[in-house]
């Protein structure tokens, strides 16, 4: 083979390679594309209702005055699929929506209600649509509405949503930014039912869409994560409540840091422990042929506050406040256990994939009847170890010198 | 009709040396009478002959020394001429290469032969600093455009009796001189001998610079756009290069040296590596093979990613870029395309300009490139940035010849990123990568020690090991053999 034909050959191969590009390869200049950071999906007039809030770029450069029009733009069209109603937009907006760095999906309780697989097929299937997003149900108000809101942090409320949720999530145990990824599996997976976080928005909502919901300090109009919603199957069959919501999150290892109040021994008044550190385990066993599941978490807490009389300094005292810190989280567990076992039904404590795992020839005779098994006949135990550290700067609360 | 004898007649032999000088201005003969009667002829080229010692170890002597009886050339080069380098010449061809190296040639009346007398005095520029590869801490002395002064300064680095030297004269006009120089034992004696039989059966009718030579060295049949030779105004690193076995080609008349073989990592190393202590070299030479990425890589990095890879750019990143693209008119690629041309144009002008101007380009350029093509929209500000570090990375590699193929390849990278995105970069680097490891310099493949890999000569490839570490001329000689 000579020199020439070489070339030629590698010219070739490189064209062939080419072939195996399929989808994502096209060539698109970063002015032509509108990045959509929002999604919500209504069921409205028995079909869906898509809202994108797109980021207007104009508005986010350093030398353009900002302030005369809003940095986000929000788009909304109905079309019996997904699909449809986005292609719609382009009606109405003069660039391609560009799916990949969508980071919220907001879905509205009808859609909840009716199961989130047919809308999600769309968001799986695409092949722009990054699958690491965050998802949440609008509790009492449409998914539009909170997309149009004027959120007061960031410049970008898709931005202000996303964060928060993160943020809340890591400080604050009782809301959980559920990836898009992690909901898929936890509902196609045996012996264990997804959640989602629900979103609210309070106060005036007409005046929350203007402009002018952040030119003060208290703005008229804001949103809020609320307590966890339980799906069964794909369906929404409830919410938890506060406590109900950290209980899940303790045993599903979601906790990397919360804060929680304890009955203080002797009075009426409280203190508050802050966990920085928690792990629980799961472990199934069969006591006279029924399914029994040991949960021992292990946490590591602080004293975050103190209202009590007795005196910190005593090591008495200290084991007292320990003990109590157990109670109440063991308490806070139980509850929330009991509550999901009973009222829902829906194992989304993923009890059954441990027991699946453990006992895998008879988890395939458990397999149907799960629901009912963990509904019914299942026991839980709740074992806590926690363990109080430091009392943070001073020692009792600040008072006069007896 | 110059390689015959002379005629013993001296008013022959003199308007024979005028004919075919053509009379030259600058050609001079002069005619001295000495030991009373003898009539004596000196040629020699006005200006290439030092004044003083013309005067005072030639015509003096001559005159004043010379004894009455019997004056033959033997007893005029043993007793009376006393300057160095005398020698007798039979041929007119080789009277002719003596006058012009600076020799001044004499002729007694009645001898057929003649006495060549090397006084050579030229002016020429005084040893300075390196001008193109400076150091902070190291040796500061840099060649001249003289060939001995050249070779004297390795020399004194090298005190071996391994140190050769075989000089040739190449060209045939110009009849340069030019310089072998290796250590015996070392070098690699089958290549050596080929490279000394293509400076021999060289055709050139001129050597003006080393790269005349270098383009007739390169290895047969490697077309290429990348250095195989390397060169340097520095002589310790050409001290440093002959002990490690590889050679050195000095030209008269420029004051930089060629070393071969030439290795890819040879042009990344710089002289002040060896000076500053190893955990800072090499964390300097991490960063040139940084600096060298991007220079290759950077506009063509983004314009991938910015035009075909949305996704894999952080969101917050990717709105940014987005509003800074905001209004730009041109696609990213000709956007790049646009900044890069003037940046070369800019540092084309820059080097070639009368220094005095030099400040009102640099202004113009700023301002050009920097504010005014933002402030119109015509660029975008990232795109600014992207480019100028493109531009300083391209000045962090030492070797000047290594930064040209790097900043040709960048426009053929963006090419191929603005029309395939990453997946036509990752061909462009595959090869490039081929193309490196097919080349060969001097019988070495090009990208050794790495491949292939010698594990016993990386102490000082893309790192250099302390001293007391590597024995270096040991582990260095296995390179060439």
């Amino acid at each position: 083979m000579n020199r020439g034909q070489r070339i030629i050959l590698a010219l070739t191969a490189c064209m062939m390679m080419l072939m195996c590009l399929t989808g994502c390869w096209n060539r698109r200049e970063l002015n032509a594309i509108s990045v959509v950071l929002a999604m919500g999906i209504d069921w409205v007039d028995d079909q869906y209702q898509l809202t994108v809030q797109v980021s207007d770029p104009s508005q986010m450069s350093m030398n353009r005055s900002v302030g005369q029009r809003s940095p986000s733009i929000v788009f909304t069209e109905k079309a019996p699929t997904i699909f449809e109603a986005l292609r719609k937009i382009t009606t109405k907006a003069s660039r391609r929506m560009y799916l990949s760095h969508m980071r919220i999906v907001i879905i509205n309780e009808e859609i909840a209600n009716r199961g989130i697989r047919m809308p999600l097929d769309f968001l799986f299937r695409d092949h722009e649509v990054r699958p690491d997003f965050y998802m949440a149900v609008a509790k009492g108000c449409d998914a539009k509405d909170v997309l149009a809101m004027v959120t007061p942090m960031e410049v970008l409320p898709a931005m202000d949503l996303y964060k928060s949720l993160s943020v809340s999530e890591h400080a604050w145990a009782p809301t959980s930014a559920v990836n898009v990824v992690d909901l898929m599996q936890m509902v196609t997976k045996d012996g264990v039912e997804p959640v989602l976080t629900g979103i609210t928005l309070i106060g005036n909502r007409e005046k929350g869409m203007k402009i002018d919901n952040v030119k003060q300090p208290r703005a008229y109009s804001e949103y809020k994560y609320t307590g966890i919603g339980v799906l069964l199957d794909d369906r929404i069959v409830g919410w938890l409540n506060e406590q109900d919501s950290k209980g899940y999150s303790y045993i599903t290892n979601n906790v990397d840091s919360t804060v929680g109040h304890v009955k203080c021994p002797d009075s009426k008044e409280n203190f508050v422990i802050e966990v920085y550190s928690s792990h629980a385990d799961i472990t199934p066993s069969i006591r006279n042929g029924k399914p029994k599941i040991t949960v021992v978490l292990r946490s590591e807490a602080n004293i975050g506050e103190y209202q009590c009389k007795a005196d910190l300094a005593d090591e008495k005292v200290f084991s007292q406040l320990q003990e109590q810190a157990r109670m109440e989280q063991k308490m806070t567990l139980e509850n929330g256990i009991k509550q999901v076992q009973h009222k829902y039904g829906s194992d989304i404590y993923g009890f059954g994939e441990a027991f699946h795992r453990k006992y895998p020839k008879l988890w395939q005779s458990w397999k149907k009847r799960w629901p009912e098994i963990f509904k019914n006949e299942l026991e839980v135990d709740v074992i806590v170890k926690s363990e109080l550290h430091k009392t943070g700067k001073i020692l009792n609360s600040i008072a006069k010198q007896p | 009709m110059t390689a015959d004898g002379f005629s013993p007649l001296l008013h022959a032999n003199i308007e024979r040396m005028k004919l075919l000088m053509g009379y030259s201005s600058d050609f001079i003969v002069r005619e001295l009478v000495i030991a009373g009667n003898r009539r004596t002829a000196l040629f020699y080229l006005d200006g290439m002959v030092d004044k003083t010692e013309l005067q005072d170890s030639v015509i003096s002597a001559l005159l004043d020394r010379t004894p009455v009886e019997s004056v033959n050339l033997e007893m005029l080069k043993d007793q009376v001429l006393d300057t160095g380098d005398v020698c007798v010449i039979r041929t007119v061809e080789a009277a002719l290469e003596q006058i012009f190296s600076g020799s001044l040639f004499l002729m007694l009346d009645g001898v057929v032969d003649g006495l060549s007398v090397a006084i050579p005095g030229w002016e020429d520029r005084a040893i300075t600093e390196s001008k193109t590869q400076s150091v902070v801490r190291g040796p500061q002395d840099s060649f001249t455009e003289t060939l001995r002064t050249n070779t004297t300064l390795v020399r004194r680095r090298v005190k071996d009796t391994r140190l050769r030297l075989i000089t040739l004269k190449v060209g045939q006009m110009t009849k340069t001189d030019v310089t072998v120089m290796y250590m015996d034992g070392l070098a690699d004696e089958k290549q050596l001998r080929k490279l000394i039989g293509r400076l021999r059966d060289s055709k050139q009718d001129r050597v003006l610079e080393g790269e005349y030579l270098e383009e007739m060295l390169h290895e047969r049949k490697q077309l290429t756009i990348f250095p195989t030779i390397y060169n340097t105004d520095r002589p310790d690193t050409i001290a440093a290069g002959i002990m490690e076995g590889k050679v050195a080609l000095f030209v008269d008349g420029t004051p930089f040296v060629m070393l071969t073989p030439a290795l890819f990592v040879d042009f990344i190393q710089s002289a002040e590596d060896y000076y500053q202590r190893p955990f800072y070299s090499n964390l300097i030479r991490l960063l040139r093979y940084v600096a060298l990425s991007i220079c290759l890589l950077a506009p063509s990095v983004y314009i991938a990613l910015t035009t075909f890879h949305q996704d894999m750019l952080p969101t917050q990143l990717l709105l940014s870029l987005a509003a800074q693209r905001e209004g730009v008119p041109l696609p990213a690629f000709i956007e790049a395309l646009l900044m890069e041309a003037t940046f070369e144009i800019l540092r084309e002008a820059g080097i070639r300009m009368p220094r005095t101007i030099g400040q009102a380009v640099s202004i113009v350029g700023t301002i050009v490139i920097g504010q005014a093509a933002v402030e119109a929209s015509i660029v975008s500000a990232a795109m600014v940035i992207i480019v100028s570090i493109t531009a300083i990375s391209s000045f962090v590699i030492p070797a000047y010849v290594m930064s040209i193929p790097i900043r040709i390849i960048r426009f053929v990278f963006m090419a191929l990123a603005a029309s395939f995105g990453v997946y036509g970069l990752t061909i462009g680097i595959i090869i490039l990568v081929v193309h490196l490891c097919h080349l060969r310099s001097f019988g070495l493949p090009y990208l050794s020690p790495s491949a292939p890999f010698h594990a016993s000569q990386q102490s000082d490839a893309i790192f250099r090991m302390p001293y007391w570490k590597s024995t270096q001329g040991q582990t260095k000689q296995g390179r060439s053999s």
